[in-house]
């Protein structure tokens, strides 16, 4: 990878990581869900730093070409993230009805005891 | 005896005041009387809107849940007035009143936990068996029910089905909110609650659609059938 190429993506990689220190500071991120995307913002810029660095590893792992490596990591970690936001969806959609529920009743319960007040 | 009847009502403004008027008239001739509640599950015609004007007893659904989750509320009710036996009925004049008292007779009995009513157990008196397609799916349920289980549940996805006390609490807590009928009977039958099944006949719909539509049905089955299998697997005896 030439020093140009390299430069320009450890800047990106720091532009990135700016963004989101900032969201987490914006409270627009859960700091348990953001350690996940420091830590790859981190991992980004430490591969990228030390030269030959990817290369290296892809040859020692097997990997005929090392863009074949990254495509591969990349599309594994999407899948872990696709799998946890599925989880959380699942678990918000169960709380979701159980809030659902709870206030129906409960607003029947009021208008209940508003008639009966009436009466 | 306190009697709960749930029911579930999503766009059901032609059916729903018929419902409630036989029930009435069910109470009207019957010793034995049933309290109703229709769950309205955000219904876009005008059910809410003859629920008001008619004063029945009704809890409104702030959003839409599905039958599951609508239902699941009916339980809540019944679990929180202490009624003694609650029975799901549809809103869409399926079902006959007239039978609920033989679906409470097992469990006032103590025979079971849990009764449900089946079209198909008695061929000659059903003016409705459905339709064959309906029939397989229920069959191939029945088998998964029958393999996980080891009980026959001949129609595995009948909505008319009466708890107890025990049934209401266990519902209440936690209910299968996605495929409702086929997984709370797994739930129930590997906590080792009683089900029985009375064979009841049920009335062509009057209006409205079916929440089972054809094209979803393979959807259905292929998803039910794994709901079973895994409620079958994680489901923890109870001490009783």
């Amino acid at each position: 990878m030439q020093l140009s190429l390299r430069i320009a993506l450890i800047i990106a990689t720091l532009i990135y990581l700016f963004f989101i220190l900032r969201a987490i500071r914006r409270k627009k991120l859960q700091i348990s869900l953001s350690v996940f995307w420091i830590f790859t913002a981190i991992a980004l810029i430490i591969s990228l730093a030390i030269p030959n660095f990817i290369e290296q590893i892809s040859k020692w792992l097997g990997f005929e070409v090392t863009t074949n490596m990254i495509f591969c990591v990349t599309i594994f970690i999407a899948f872990y993230l696709i799998f946890s936001l599925m989880i959380l969806i699942s678990d918000l959609k169960r709380k979701n009805v159980k809030l659902i529920q709870e206030i129906s009743i409960l607003k029947k319960k009021v208008e209940d005891i508003e008639s009966n007040m009436k009466l | 005896m306190k009697i709960l009847l749930i029911i579930p009502a999503y766009n059901e403004q032609d059916n729903i005041l018929k419902v409630c008027k036989t029930i009435e008239k069910y109470n009207e001739k019957n010793e034995q009387k049933v309290d109703y509640v229709v769950i309205n599950d955000g219904s876009k015609d005008k059910t809410l809107e003859i629920l008001q004007e008619n004063k029945l007893n009704h809890i409104n659904l702030i959003n839409n849940l599905g039958i599951g989750g609508a239902v699941q509320t009916g339980y809540k009710y019944a679990y929180n007035n202490e009624y003694d036996i609650a029975i799901q009925f549809d809103g869409d004049g399926q079902h006959d009143i007239n039978y609920v008292k033989n679906i409470c007779e097992p469990i006032l009995k103590g025979q079971a936990d849990m009764c449900i009513g089946t079209r198909y157990l008695d061929k000659s008196k059903s003016e409705f068996q459905s339709t064959f397609m309906r029939r397989l799916g229920s069959n191939i349920i029945s088998l998964f029910i029958k393999m996980t289980c080891h009980k026959q549940i001949t129609d595995p996805t009948s909505g008319f089905r009466a708890g107890n006390k025990q049934v209401i609490k266990e519902f209440a807590l936690d209910y299968p909110t996605e495929y409702p009928e086929p997984e709370s009977t797994v739930c129930l039958l590997k906590s080792g609650y009683k089900v029985l099944e009375v064979p009841v006949s049920m009335n062509e719909r009057t209006g409205g659609k079916s929440s089972i539509r054809l094209w979803k049905s393979v959807d259905y089955m292929i998803k039910v059938s794994l709901a079973i299998i895994i409620d079958s697997m994680n489901a923890r005896k109870k001490v009783k």
